[in-house]
């Protein structure tokens, strides 16, 4: 049998990776197997910012989480750093740093300064690396003046730079951001993503989990789209995008639409698919279709006699448009 | 805001020992900073421990004034208090990561659990001593004695001994809390009758004889004899010497901490294959 | 702990950040840390209903014990403890009853007047006073079965009111517990104290009259000090009509205890509301 062994050039590699739930009926018999990853195959080089991008419950949790080494995979291999995730776990968690998305993953109750403290010591920083290394960190992520206060006196966005300041404490190669902008204000989103950027330019590589496709097709220099557990593509945001070149994206924002002009619209021949967000005062509806402006007289049309459009616009197909015709087929 | 260019480069600890050494030091750190950010969170372990000595001081009613009495119960006092928080504290000092929203972080982390715990376990087994010092300053002002030990030195190896045993204790029960769904009612369940199987109010030897081997297996039994033996003038307790003691001592609590260790392979091992010791 | 931001991230309202923090505080609490265990599971129900109270019996029977005390000491001492295991029920009572869904949840806001919700508050009081009975029962099963209280000459009618009457006034004593622990913010670390506080106080293990002079009154504004009393006198074969000098006591204490404890609940719970402080806890 071929042992499986590691390209040197990438900095994550994975290879027919599967992930299996088994769910167990209360009497212990196997009830039902669900695949919450099957087969996926990709790789990162070193130095790049890849982007994993998919709705939820497609498997992009599933699989920072077993290339941080917090999941054992069912089948399949993966190497980060050249180092096989079955068997160098310690040394693997040593050279890589995790930024969980949302609020958890620190301790409130003391300040940031003790936080960055206590990681780098659980991570064998040499303390007195630290103690340089720590203050310039704070400095670096804009918390300088507030280290010492505890950390529960944070806003969302204070907390997620020092999420940052602490995946770095141990100078990691390679970072796994999971859907780090998650909750943020934009001012505070904008903030992270300049770090991210940065963090490039200082040669780290950086896997990044994210359902912003704005934020993906800013950042990322290639994408792997993940969908029901599969891989649906893997390119450069352009590239992706010309899987839908053929369309134009009809932009409306409106007051009134309702559920019923949005299924008027989907019905409507040339039209590929209708994306709205009627939640608020004031709806987006996305309409994408070959026909562009051509269309719009029947958009128009089509709505109902007490609403309004307020704006539209034609605008070029977004990695979100390639991405919702990914994963929906 | 600053930039992420020119920083000190990362430079790592190599050794083995050097780094088990620092996350000990670093998870007591960490725990004391806590606790002190938030002192009240003791009182639920260490209440019941003050308050049944406190009655036990009337109920020794006339046997009251002399100083060895007050040791008596000062000890008894502070073993009870270790044991409230062997079990409240210490047997959370994991599973606190849990409702803290750190358990990702700390499963993530380069280093076997088990070090981990041990720096935290070793903390909060020591926020018991406070409770003997509540009791010892009031029992002073109450009953103006001072009193003596017989062997101080050997009270000092002896009470060392105990504490270390008990914080081998909490390492397990933190496993114990971890893999059992009914770990928190095992632990919570288990704290009046460790006060009453580990003699600190009185000598395991009037306890039914059903309940001795479980007195005996505990190793702290061991340790609050030879801290008598060693403190109170005439103690003759279980008839076993000081010594016989602390070498009981010192075996049982290497079986709990080489149990704790290999639990701790377990837990983690858990943790891995679902991905989470979130949930139950 | 489940997230709970509104479905736009946006700022909840202050009743929905309140019932947040309770749960957070409830939720807190399950995970080890003694005092507000709520009774999630069966097994925390064995553990208080049984374990704790035997093991608790058992520590200061023990203790009499090694101290030599005569049989009769003992048992004294084990029926104190025994009706005091009470305690735990009373001091969680209010925190059942008047947990918010089930407070606001059952009138619509235009009902909830004083008197509605003293008709609620007594409505559901009552089936908390019969699980502190049960409870109390439960504890001199314990000290008949376990540890050989003679119930020979009990007068049983004697203990029914007796364990009746204690429970009723000590849920009302919960109703003060509760309110001292809204106010100090800290209801689980006011909860401990008082679950255990009553061992020293109320004549649990040793008669009143051995505390120092001027800590006697507090003991005789605990109800339970008058039920340990009463339930020793019913035990050792009084009647009920032997019994209503102690019982007249408890009741009168009870109803002051009553008001009190209800005037202050309400009061701080106002407050509470009106300076948002229920979110810290």
């Amino acid at each position: 049998m071929n042992r499986p062994t590691a390209d040197p050039t990438l900095a994550v590699e994975v290879r027919g990776l599967t992930r299996e739930y088994t769910t167990r009926s209360f009497f212990g018999t196997v009830s039902r197997v669900t695949k919450a990853l099957d087969g996926i195959d990709f790789s990162v080089k070193k130095g790049e910012l890849f982007g994993l991008i998919g709705p939820n419950g497609a498997g992009k949790t599933t699989t920072v989480k077993i290339l941080t080494t917090l999941l054992t995979q069912t089948s399949g291999e993966a190497f980060i750093l050249g180092l096989d995730i079955r068997k160098d776990l310690y040394e693997i968690r040593r050279r890589i740093g995790i930024v969980f998305g949302g609020e958890r993953g620190l301790y409130n109750r003391v300040s940031a300064l003790d936080n960055l403290r206590y990681f780098s010591d659980l991570y064998g920083v040499d303390p007195a690396v630290a103690k340089l290394r720590i203050p310039e960190l704070l400095k670096a992520v804009g918390l300088a003046d507030r280290a010492d206060e505890r950390v529960e006196k944070y806003s969302r966005g204070m907390k997620q730079r020092l999420h940052i300041a602490k995946a770095l404490v141990h100078d990691p190669e390679l970072l796994f951001l999971d859907e780090p902008t998650i909750g943020l204000d934009p001012g505070g989103a904008r903030d992270i993503r300049n770090m991210i950027r940065e963090m490039r330019s200082q040669g780290k590589t950086i896997l990044l989990t994210t359902h912003y496709m704005f934020e993906a097709e800013e950042l990322c220099q290639r994408v792997a789209v993940i969908s029901k557990g599969k891989i649906v593509a893997l390119d450069t945001p352009s590239e992706l995008k010309k899987g839908v070149r053929d369309i134009a994206v009809i932009e409306l924002r409106t007051y009134g639409a309702t559920t019923e002009y949005v299924d008027r619209l989907k019905q409507l021949p040339n039209v590929v698919r209708v994306v709205a967000e009627l939640d608020s005062e004031v709806q987006t509806i996305r309409v994408q279709t070959p026909l562009g402006a051509d269309l719009l007289s029947q958009v128009v049309s089509a709505l109902p006699p007490d609403a309004k459009i307020i704006d539209r616009t034609i605008k070029e197909p977004t990695l979100e448009d390639a991405y919702l015709r990914l994963v929906e087929e | 805001m600053g930039s992420l260019e020119g920083l000190t480069p990362g430079k790592r600890i190599d050794s083995d020992l050097g780094r088990r050494s620092q996350v000990i030091k670093a998870c007591i750190v960490l725990t004391a900073k806590l606790f002190f950010a938030d002192p009240q969170w003791i009182i639920p372990s260490i209440i019941a421990p003050f308050i049944f000595t406190l009655v036990a001081f009337f109920l020794f009613g006339g046997q009251a004034t002399t100083g060895s009495f007050l040791l008596y119960l000062v000890l008894g006092s502070g073993l009870m208090g270790m044991w409230g928080t062997t079990i409240y504290g210490s047997s959370n000092s994991i599973s606190f990561d849990r409702w803290n929203g750190t358990m990702e972080s700390t499963l993530a982390a380069p280093i076997p659990l088990s070090w981990i715990a041990l720096g935290r376990v070793l903390f909060n087994t020591f926020e018991g001593v406070i409770n003997a010092v509540f009791i010892l300053v009031i029992g002073l002002v109450w009953f103006q004695v001072g009193f003596g030990l017989v062997n101080p030195g050997l009270f000092f190896l002896a009470s060392v001994s105990t504490f270390l045993s008990l914080s081998a204790f909490g390492l397990l029960m933190c496993t114990v809390i971890l893999l059992s769904r009914k770990g928190g009612f095992i632990t919570n369940s288990m704290e009046i009758p460790v006060y009453i199987a580990t003699g600190t109010m009185f000598p395991v030897t009037i306890l039914p004889i059903v309940a001795l081997p479980f007195a005996f297996l505990l190793a702290p039994t061991w340790g609050i004899e030879a801290i008598r033996l060693s403190a109170l003038p005439g103690y003759t307790g279980l008839a076993t010497s000081y010594w016989v003691d602390l070498g009981i001592l010192a075996a049982e609590t290497a079986a709990y901490i080489g149990l704790a260790f290999a639990l701790f392979k377990r837990v983690e091992a858990y943790a891995k294959r679902n991905g989470t010791l979130e949930e139950y | 702990m489940k997230n709970t931001e509104g479905p736009s991230g946006g700022v909840l309202s202050a009743d929905s950040r309140m019932r947040m923090a309770y749960r957070v505080f409830k939720g807190a609490f399950f995970f080890g840390r003694k005092g507000l265990i709520i009774w999630d599971t069966w097994e925390m129900w064995v553990m208080q209903i049984v374990i704790t109270p035997i093991a608790q019996i058992g520590f200061f029977a023990f203790l009499s014990i090694y101290l030599q005390y005569p049989a009769s000491v003992t048992q004294y001492i084990v029926i104190g403890n025994a009706i005091q295991s009470m305690s735990f029920s009373a001091v969680f009572a209010v925190a059942n009853i008047t947990s918010q869904d089930k407070w606001q949840g059952t009138l619509p806001s235009t009902m909830v007047t004083p008197a509605n919700r003293v008709a609620l508050f007594i409505g559901r009081a009552w089936f908390q006073v019969l699980l502190s009975a049960m409870i109390a029962a439960a504890g001199l099963l314990y000290a008949a079965v376990v540890f050989g209280v003679s119930f020979a000459s009990a007068d049983f009618a004697g203990i029914a009111v007796v364990v009746l009457l204690t429970s009723i006034a000590m849920i009302s004593f919960g109703l003060l517990i509760s309110a001292v622990g809204l106010y100090m913010r800290t209801a689980l670390i006011v909860a401990n104290i008082f679950l255990f506080v009553t061992l020293l106080l109320s004549g649990v293990n040793f008669p009143v009259s051995v505390l120092p002079g001027w800590l006697q009154p507090v003991s005789w504004v605990i109800p339970l000090t008058y039920g340990t009393e009463a339930i020793r006198m019913a035990i050792a074969g009084a009647s009920v009509s032997a019994l209503l000098p102690v019982l007249g006591w408890e009741a009168l204490d009870g109803l002051v205890v009553l008001v009190v404890g209800y005037a202050l609940f309400t009061g701080f719970e106002n407050l509470s509301r009106r300076t948002g402080r229920f979110e810290e806890y």
